[in-house]
């Protein structure tokens, strides 16, 4: 036991003294939040700019001019009275993004409105006109049969909904989108921890085989402990670094609050203007549910569980190979392993309760990853997450026994690099 | 005390090590020889408890070797190898701590070796940074730093300057000298014949002999001639044309024979003495290792071939 202590502090500290540690633990938020935003961020600069520019033929004469009093600034909308080919030519030429053809009876309803465009321009630009045209028809429908104006406001009522989530303790704010968001980012976190630090064990197994400096560690200790010393020392690592990691997003949090507060304007959310940060941001409704700790430590547990049974089986894949581009054929299976529940992911947040959601979630190889997501929604109860969380431990201890097999063996054979078959033999020696 | 008892090892079908006894005392050095694939790092491994025999017992002081023996046991293997991105002291103070040594021990240890090998000031160095040979002479450190019992180097002077060579020798005849049990891998017989007291002659996984070097030497008897002289060497390819002698060892100056038949010294001496310009040396003596590991293991293929094809 000592002696697994012994290799776990040394695998340990030679990885985390290293600035590489330092680099990765500080740039992998800072490239999530890259990844995450940077989206949003084309999608927004994109919007920006794209002014679109429509000719519209209305032979109506009544429907422009209302879309017009209503259209967004990034949208311009002129009357044309040319004929059809020059339009065509016009848009050709680039002069329009397009044309709309509003013809006579558009109102009566007798008619269609008609869209022509050299490419598309989106989907959401389409909406846009048809919303825009539509309003601007109900409109005039309305006033031709002199509707009065208060019918025509308690038409146009647009009631806001909000949900909640009745919890022991009370109603609460609904978060079913910001928890599903959370199970989507913890399940999927596991998985590229998992990977990563999973191909951190191999790497070091191979290191120290093909460099044949295990001969005389395991001339030392156990090839077990030696196992068990590097798969815990690299998790080990692993856990520190997820702690800085929710250290900086605690800091990030507590300081994103009076940032945001700070482009809010206390007159527009009828607030006093020496309101408070919390105020602010209640009543502009950017206040975030609470999350239960229990699911961090769920979380934590079901890293720890998933890291353990795939970090002993890449080290068991390592100790067959001699070198990292070998490892490629051995490491199939335990990719499609790891992969399969990604893909279930979307599945398992849309339908937390499907049998199918609930059978995988249980299955010790996707529990890492799909029970995070089940707990996280709150869709799995206390029970399916124990009785998960028992499978896993089964699982991760059959495969630290299969790894372990393979590897006394493994680390110590040269030459030719086993077959699957092999490995099997090995196990069963 | 080291035995080895009818020690089998499989590789699948294949026998690596086929009922090997022998066995290693205090304060004397074994050598364990043998041609490569004979099953020497075989047996090395199953002696260091890397490898469960299949079949016998290796008994360290009377109880079967394991993590207990570990600890009281330094290995260099054949193949060096250390963690080149580990600092010099560092590797050491890991090596010395999977020995059982506590953390301080093992670190003024470290220091101490580092000192006498002249690698104290590269202790805060990354390992790879040092050149081969001082690579060579961390991996013995790490074998000896915890005071081994049992020793065993595998190849320990490949790869060393005749410097180096020379002060892991000391430090081996000093550790005879305090009683630990040595056993000394090799297929370089000079380096044997110099330094062992006893010898282990393995090939193709079986023990073709073994004893104190001088017994053994005694055993294949007093027919070795050594020559040194002038002037023209024809008659000893005249001799060999009678069958009355085999040459061993032949340069320009320097012969050594291996008489045939009952030849008496005499004889080459005679044959000699009309041709040569000047003699400076004729000694009769024992066979070099190297004769009689060839001699051994040659006349174990024969029969061995025969019974397998």
């Amino acid at each position: 036991m000592d002696k697994i202590w012994i290799v776990l502090q040394s695998e340990f500290l030679r990885r985390v003294r290293t600035r590489m540690f330092l680099l990765t633990t500080l740039l992998a938020p800072i490239l999530l939040l890259a990844m995450a935003l940077l989206p949003a961020l084309i999608g927004y600069l994109g919007s920006r700019d794209a002014t679109r520019h429509l000719a519209v033929v209305d032979s109506t004469g009544v429907l422009l001019p209302r879309m017009q009093e209503r259209a967004p600034a990034t949208l311009r909308l002129e009357a044309v009275t040319l004929p059809l080919d020059s339009l065509q030519a016009a848009v050709r030429q680039g002069r329009f993004d397009g044309y709309l053809i509003l013809p006579t009876g558009l109102v009566e309803g007798d008619a269609t409105a008609e869209l022509y465009a050299e490419k598309s321009l989106g989907l959401s630009f389409q909406s846009q006109v048809e919303r825009l045209l539509n309003r601007a028809v109900r409109d005039l429908r309305l006033e031709r049969l002199q509707v009065p104006p208060e019918l025509v406001a308690a038409l146009r009522t647009e009631v806001p909904l909000r949900q909640y989530r009745l919890s022991e303790t009370g109603a609460e704010a609904d978060g079913t989108v910001f928890f599903s968001i959370i199970g989507y980012l913890m399940g999927f976190i596991i998985y590229v921890a998992t990977l990563t630090y999973g191909s951190l064990v191999m790497q070091g197994v191979i290191e120290e085989k093909s460099s044949r400096v295990v001969e005389l560690i395991v001339s030392s200790v156990r090839p077990f402990q030696l196992l068990m010393g590097k798969v815990l020392g690299i998790g080990a690592m692993g856990l520190v670094q997820f702690v800085l990691w929710g250290l900086l997003l605690v800091a990030g949090a507590m300081a994103a609050g009076p940032i945001i507060a700070h482009f809010l304007d206390p007159q527009q959310l009828n607030l006093p203007a020496n309101a408070s940060t919390q105020e602010l941001l209640q009543a502009a409704n950017i206040t975030l549910p609470p999350v239960d700790p229990l699911l961090i430590v769920w979380f934590v547990l079901f890293f720890l569980g998933g890291y353990l049974m795939y970090s002993s089986l890449f080290a068991a894949v390592g100790s067959a190979v001699e070198q990292q581009q070998d490892a490629q054929s051995l490491m199939l299976p335990l990719m499609l392993l790891i992969v399969i529940p990604i893909l279930f992911i979307t599945y398992v947040i849309e339908n937390p309760d499907a049998p199918l959601s609930i059978g995988l979630s249980m299955f010790p190889f996707f529990s890492p990853i799909l029970m995070i997501v089940r707990i996280a929604i709150g869709s799995a109860t206390l029970w399916e997450a124990v009785l998960a969380y028992l499978l896993l431990a089964a699982g991760f201890l059959g495969a630290i026994w299969v790894s372990a097999r393979i590897y006394r063996i493994g680390i110590l054979s040269y030459g030719q690099k086993p077959s699957l078959r092999e490995l099997l033999r090995w196990i069963r020696t | 005390m080291l035995v080895v008892d009818q020690v089998t090892k499989r590789y699948g079908t294949t026998v690596a090590v086929d009922r090997a006894s022998f066995t290693a005392v205090p304060g004397r050095i074994l050598g364990l020889l043998g041609p490569n694939g004979a099953g020497k790092t075989t047996t090395i491994r199953m002696i260091a408890a890397i490898l469960l025999p299949d079949e016998g017992r290796i008994l360290f002081d009377g109880r079967p070797v394991g993590p207990w023996s570990q600890a009281l046991m330094g290995y260099l293997p054949e193949e060096r190898g250390l963690y080149r991105k580990l600092k010099v002291e560092e590797q050491l103070v890991y090596f010395g701590r999977l020995k059982g040594l506590p953390l301080m021990e093992a670190r003024r240890r470290a220091r101490a070796w580092l000192e006498r090998f002249d690698l104290a000031r590269w202790r805060h160095h990354k390992t790879e940074a040092l050149s081969k040979g001082m690579q060579q002479k961390l991996q013995f450190v790490a074998a000896v730093q915890h005071q081994p019992r049992l020793l065993i180097l595998d190849e320990p002077f490949s790869g060393l300057d005749p410097l180096n060579a020379e002060l892991l020798k000391d430090i081996v005849l000093e550790l005879k000298e305090a009683g630990r049990i040595i056993l000394f891998a090799s297929h370089r017989m000079e380096q044997v014949e110099q330094l062992c007291d006893d010898i282990c002659l393995i090939a193709r996984g079986r023990i073709l002999l073994a004893g104190s070097l001088r017994e053994v030497k005694q055993r294949f008897g007093r027919n070795t001639i050594v020559m040194e002289f002038d002037g023209d060497g024809a008659f000893l390819d005249a001799l060999v044309q009678e069958g009355a002698i085999r040459l061993i060892n032949r340069t320009n100056h320097r012969v050594e024979l291996a008489l045939c038949n009952g030849t008496p010294p005499r004889r080459v001496l005679e044959a000699a003495l009309p041709h040569v310009r000047e003699l400076y040396r004729f000694e009769v003596t024992e066979p070099p290792l190297t004769e009689i590991f060839k001699q051994v293991v040659g006349s174990q293929s024969v029969p061995a071939t025969s019974t397998h094809g």
